[in-house]
């Protein structure tokens, strides 16, 4: 038996003499503070009994919170939304000496130069260019800022995802969710702050220190989410504790708890109320991830009625639900695990893009479409990237290998201005020229949209006053404005 | 973040430019001779006369001294039973058993407390306790991090080796010359070449590619730096590497000095084994292959029509130009076709994922049952010849040049090895080959004069049992780490540390003997109001358990615990959610080949296979470290996650449910009054108060269940008396 078995309300054999149990056995300060916890109202000490409590931003922000769609393998920009005509009329050349020896993981620039295999056209009023990957994305182009020149220090995977979640090469650092959570807190009661949703083939090449909380405390971590009767791990009552049996159980042991927490001590009374949230947390995560309230007309925007989007497509209706609820920062992976369900096309680039994109252009603009429907792309900032993009020349005849030297990514909602594009990469799509942004200019980007100064958010570890953006990035303010 | 922090540091700061600036002379040498307290020899003074009974010895004279002087007086001593859990969980990471409780509480003499001490420090499970912290120092995991992860196969020595280590009482100063340079110091001796997996310890990147080979070598090397830098020196001499230390007298010189130390060192494999060894574990071997061998051949038999089916598919859609390319016969290609059907054949290789959907179901299930016969077969291959994961000398050092910014391709000046100029060499010389280089800068590490090695060490003792450093953060003795809250305790402890033999046990039976350590840990506000942060001691710190200690308490408590010491590290079931974490592109089954003694699975937590990215929830969830940087002082977090694993997760229901058995089995016909005592003294090393046992009572009879005792032993084991040491 389980808690779908158990009425909510089920009357719990210990309730009646509960209350008098309690005022024995927790005399003193250990009982008003634990009434004071049980009803939701933790009173003074609210600060250090509940480390996640919300905090107020550096200075206005421009958004609440954050989804960030995280492109495992890499997706090319020059097959999606940097368009390069040249790479068309000169395929099966080799790039020109002048770009000397281009450095991708497998291959040295020597091989001739790759065509796209797509078309471009122009979308919305900006007339921003998308491919034809992304038909349904390309209608939201009035609502999304392309960031054309990023830059990230290393061809190999797991080292430049780090550097996009981190800011380090090295998998030693917070992730930016974790940060983001240190700096703000939550502002849902019943659910995790940081949620992590990776594709269910499998975890991106970085594996789970990619959202790492790293030397932050563990309260800062992400939560993986899935959708299914046990969203988080350990969330599930075992068989046979139902809901009332685990009450009477927990109120023994908050009693007991009581009885060890004194009125100075907030870090007992901070377990307390911790039991209290995971107990909430039992019947509103499942809540957060039912879809049964979604209206059909919702359900076939993300695509959950086809099966090549279903997957995506569910995933990322559950991110604007726990954005909903107030979910702070929502990581989420198209891609992981095996090479065919990654976007890392060292051949084959037409069936694997084709694929890829399939899975996920539908959801990824009926998110947009719904967020913005429902008021909440105002506040919430969605970020679409990966590790790096991939080079002008070929791999293995039909394939582009690693480009951390130029690609893009970008930005919609949470204040961003959009139609418009920033920075550019040669006429090949392999270096970015104008307006080189790094990783720190990355993280400093989306931390000032949700109001904190790069240089205020910081943690003492090691002797080093460590912050996401180390010695500083350059905040891309044009998205903005 | 806290207000007050921030000021202090932005105070430190700003005090600290002047310092570095003044520190450093032109040519970037930095001054030998600096007014900074930690870089200068220890000067123990006697400890100051205190005429009070409370004090017992030097520790409580420095103690008292300052609360004196702020007019606080320290807390009563703890209840026995509280003192004897507190030091036992300190002692081993396990609380007491009702065994060693009876002893303890029945034995008279006014020497008992000293007496379970004592047994404790004799105890094979201190050592443990004492890796689990060194192993955070030094980062020690199972695997090398990042996306491959592979399993380091030999790293297990060097965590038994710091076991052993700790309960022989090496002296520290042997133990450091073991690990920095075992091999070049004791040649022959097989446990000091196995300590020198200390500068192993780090991550590694290990990838295909192209990978850029000087880089990967500065990597190693800046872990190697790195160890030194924060296990024994209590430095952040990795803030150098790009640029001179901001705050503390390292210069970017200084760094790359030390960098070059290791110029002629490499990791490696070392074979322990004998001849006769490596020939029988050379026939083990080869009889498993024969073993395999036939498993491997049917499968591949099996998968054969399907690949060339999956790869001819693939021909099929190879471009024209490919597709003629790879039709033309070898000796006739031109240099272009050469390249196109090299290129052909890497697109038509199919993958795993292309062949398994091709299989028809009978042909699959032939195909599963053989991978299990393979996957069993592998849990009982046999274990290869004794290797140390070690450093060896190689034939010539490279040269080693200071790199601007830190980056290998920017060379700067070329630099000798050569000791932290503002400590200078004690006397020391450093060879100009590849050998002895470790040995000399052991040598100068473990030297009685070095000012920094010995007050770390104690520093972390201190830190270890009281709950604070006494130089806050152990990990650096630099400028920002602040100035030590007893300057003279800690010059005493080093002092005597030395004189004493660098005995480890030594002072932790000072420190746990003391009245500072025995006092109570209740807050008195008026004195919390004086002294917030307890800097000045006056009661015993609470703190929660570390995430290994609430795992191996529970087992302790419901009796499973497997007591047994050393060996291959364990893979524990895991959660599916938690199997799904391990990347990989292959075939993902049996990526987590569960130990077959389910005994072992009820290890301590030590020996639990440590895989830099895939963590184990429940410990993580206790803030158990990454094991990617140097872990000085575990931080402790609160919150839901962690309830949910101590309420709902199937360790924790198997550990009440064993705990349950074992009350009912002990209180024959299930006598609540027994039971619930029992239970407390299983659990928490006390009998329960009147109140408990009237709260326990009615929770046992409000339902005739026989679930309710294994729902009260639940509550226990969840309760902030269980999880923290009192």
């Amino acid at each position: 038996m389980n808690s779908s078995t158990d009425p909510e309300g089920g009357a719990s054999q210990f309730a009646v003499s509960r209350r008098k149990l309690l005022c024995t056995a927790a005399n003193g300060f250990g009982w008003l503070a634990l009434q004071h916890l049980l009803a939701g109202d933790a009173g003074a000490a609210a600060d250090e009994v509940n480390p996640l409590r919300a905090k107020p931003p550096h200075f206005p922000a421009s958004a609440d919170a954050v989804i960030f769609i995280f492109n495992v393998g890499a997706p090319s920009s020059m097959d999606t939304f940097d368009p390069k005509p040249v790479l068309n009329q000169r395929a099966g050349e080799p790039m020109p000496a002048s770009f000397g020896e281009v450095g991708g993981q497998f291959t040295d620039g020597s091989n001739p130069i790759l065509g796209t295999p797509w078309r471009f056209r122009r979308h919305g009023e900006s007339g921003m260019p998308v491919s034809e990957l992304f038909p349904n994305v390309a209608r939201h182009v009035d609502d999304i800022c392309f960031v054309r020149s990023f830059v990230t220090r290393s061809v190999v995977h797991a080292p430049a995802m780090y550097e996009v979640h981190s800011g380090r090469l090295f998998a030693t650092h917070p992730s930016v969710g974790s940060w983001v959570t240190y700096g703000l807190g939550s502002v849902s009661e019943n659910l995790p702050a940081y949620v992590v949703m990776p594709q269910p083939e499998g975890t991106p090449e970085g594996g789970t220190s990619c959202w790492s909380q790293g030397f932050l405390p563990s309260v800062y971590q992400g939560t993986l989410l899935r959708p299914g009767p046990s969203p988080i791990l350990h969330l599930k009552r075992p068989d046979g504790m139902t809901r009332s049996r685990q009450r009477d159980m927990l109120d023994v042991l908050q009693a007991m708890n009581a009885m060890d927490a004194g009125e100075f001590d907030s870090e007992m009374q901070a377990r307390i109320a911790a039991y209290e949230l995971a107990f909430r947390m039992q019947s509103h995560a499942p809540e957060a991830v039912d879809l049964t309230g979604e209206s059909v007309r919702t359900k076939r925007a993300y695509g959950l009625e086809a099966e090549r989007t279903r997957e995506f497509g569910t995933r990322l209706l559950l991110a604007r639900r726990l954005v909903e609820r107030g979910v702070r920062f929502v990581q989420i992976y198209s891609g992981g695990g095996p090479i065919s369900m990654q976007w890392d096309a060292h051949k084959h680039l037409k069936q694997n893009h084709e694929k890829m994109a399939g899975h996920s252009d539908r959801p990824v603009a009926a998110l947009l479409a719904d967020l913005k429907q429902r008021g909440l792309l105002d506040r919430t900032l969605v970020v679409w990237g990966a590790e790096f993009g991939r080079l002008p020349t070929s791999e293995s005849g039909n394939g582009r290998d690693h480009n951390p030297h130029g690609f893009t990514m970008w930005f919609a909602g949470g204040g961003v201005r959009g139609g418009q594009s920033i920075g550019a990469t040669d006429e090949f799509g392999l270096h970015a020229v104008e307006r080189r942004c790094s990783m720190r200019d990355f993280h400093a980007t989306i931390l000032h949209a949700l109001g904190l100064d790069q240089r205020g958010l910081w943690y003492l570890h090691n002797g080093r006053h460590e912050k996401l953006t180390d010695f500083g990035g350059r905040v891309i303010d044009s998205v903005f404005s | 973040m806290p207000e007050s922090t921030a000021a202090l540091i932005a105070v430190l700061a700003a005090s600290a430019v002047p310092l570095a600036a003044q520190a450093q002379q032109p040519g970037g040498e930095a001054a030998g001779e600096v007014g900074y307290w930690a870089f200068s020899a220890p000067a123990p003074s006697a400890a100051p006369p205190v005429a009070d009974s409370w004090v017992r010895g030097p520790v409580d004279a420095f103690i008292r001294h300052r609360l004196q002087e702020r007019a606080l007086r320290p807390s009563p001593q703890a209840s026995r039973e509280r003192l004897a859990r507190r030091v036992s969980l300190d002692l081993t990471g396990l609380p007491p058993t009702r065994e060693q409780m009876l002893a303890f509480l029945a034995d008279p003499s006014p020497d008992s407390y000293r007496r379970f001490v004592d047994s404790l420090l004799a105890s094979p499970h201190y050592g443990e306790r004492w890796a689990q912290k060194w192993l955070d120092v030094v980062r020690y995991a199972d695997t090398n991090g990042f996306e491959l992860d592979g399993y380091r196969e030999h790293a297990w020595r060097y965590r038994d080796y710091v076991v052993r280590s700790f309960n022989q009482d090496k002296p520290f100063d042997r133990f450091v010359c073991e690990q920095v340079a075992g091999d070049e110091l004791f040649p022959g001796d097989e446990e000091a070449l196995i300590a020198t997996g200390f500068h192993a310890a780090g991550p590694r990147h290990m990838v295909g590619g192209n990978q850029d080979k000087e880089e990967a070598r500065q990597e190693v090397l800046t872990e190697m730096v790195l160890g030194v830098g924060q296990a024994l020196l209590g430095l952040t001499v990795q803030c150098a590497r790009c640029h001179d230390h901001k705050f503390d007298p390292i210069t970017q010189k200084d760094y790359y000095r030390l960098a070059a130390f290791f110029a002629g060192s490499d990791l490696e494999d070392a074979v322990l084994a004998t001849a006769a060894e490596q020939e029988r574990s050379e026939t083990l071997r080869a009889a498993h292959e024969q073993r395999l061998a036939p498993i491997k051949q049917r499968l591949d038999e099996l998968e054969a029509p399907f690949r060339e089916q999956a790869r001819e598919r693939k021909r099929q859609q190879l471009g024209p130009e490919h597709a003629a390319a790879l039709a033309t016969p070898e000796d006739r290609r031109s240099e272009k076709q050469e390249r196109l059907a090299k290129e052909a054949n890497s697109q038509i290789k199919p993958a795993w994922y292309e062949v398994l959907p091709l299989i028809p179901p009978e042909v699959k299930e032939t195909r599963t049952a053989l991978r299990d016969q393979m996957h069993a077969l592998d849990l009982v291959k046999p274990a290869p010849p004794r290797t140390a994961l070690a450093v060896k000398n190689t034939a010539a050092a490279e040269p080693t040049h200071v790199l601007l910014g830190g980056d290998h391709r920017r060379k700067g000046d070329s630099v000798a090895a050569g000791f932290l100029s503002s400590i200078g060499s004690l006397g020391f010389t450093v060879p100009d080959g590849a050998a002895g280089r470790r040995a000399a800068l052991a040598k100068w590490l473990t030297d009685a004069a070095h000012p920094l090695v010995a007050r770390v060490m104690v520093n972390r003792v201190w830190e270890f049992r009281m709950g604070r450093g006494l130089v806050r953060d152990p990990n650096n003795f630099g400028l920002l780490g602040g100035l030590p809250t007893h300057p003279g305790l800690l010059d005493a402890l080093a002092a005597r540390f030395v004189e004493e033999g660098w005995s480890i046990k030594s002072i932790d039976r000072l420190i746990v003997l003391s009245s500072a350590y025995r006092q109570a840990a209740d807050i008195d506000p008026e004195k919390a109001a004086a002294d917030p942060g307890n800097e000045l001691y006056w009661r015993a710190s609470r703190r929660r358990l570390s995430a290994e200690s609430i795992r191996d308490s529970a087992l302790a408590a419901s009796g499973r615990l497997n007591r047994a010491l050393a060996g291959r590290p364990v893979r524990i079931p895991i959660e599916p959610e938690v199997y799904d974490l391990i990347f990989t592109e292959a075939e993902p089954d049996n990526l987590w080949p569960v130990t077959p003694d389910r005994r072992e699975h009820d290890r301590r937590s030590l020996y639990l296979l440590n895989k830099r990215t895939v963590r184990l929830p429940f410990l993580a969830n206790f803030d158990q470290p990454d094991t990617m940087t140097s872990c000085s002082v575990r931080s402790t977090s609160t919150h839901a996650l962690q309830s949910l694993s101590l309420l709902n997760s199937d360790f924790m229901q198997v550990q009440a449910r064993s705990l349950a058995e074992r009350l009912r089995r002990e209180c024959g016909g299930g006598d609540p009054v027994c039971q619930i005592g029992s239970l407390f003294r299983i659990t928490l090393a006390r009998d329960p108060t009147p109140a408990e046992q009237r709260l326990a009572k009615g929770f046992l009879a409000s339902s005739p269940s026989a679930d309710r005792l294994q729902d009260l032993s639940l509550a226990i084991l969840n309760r902030n008396e269980f999880v923290y040491r009192p």
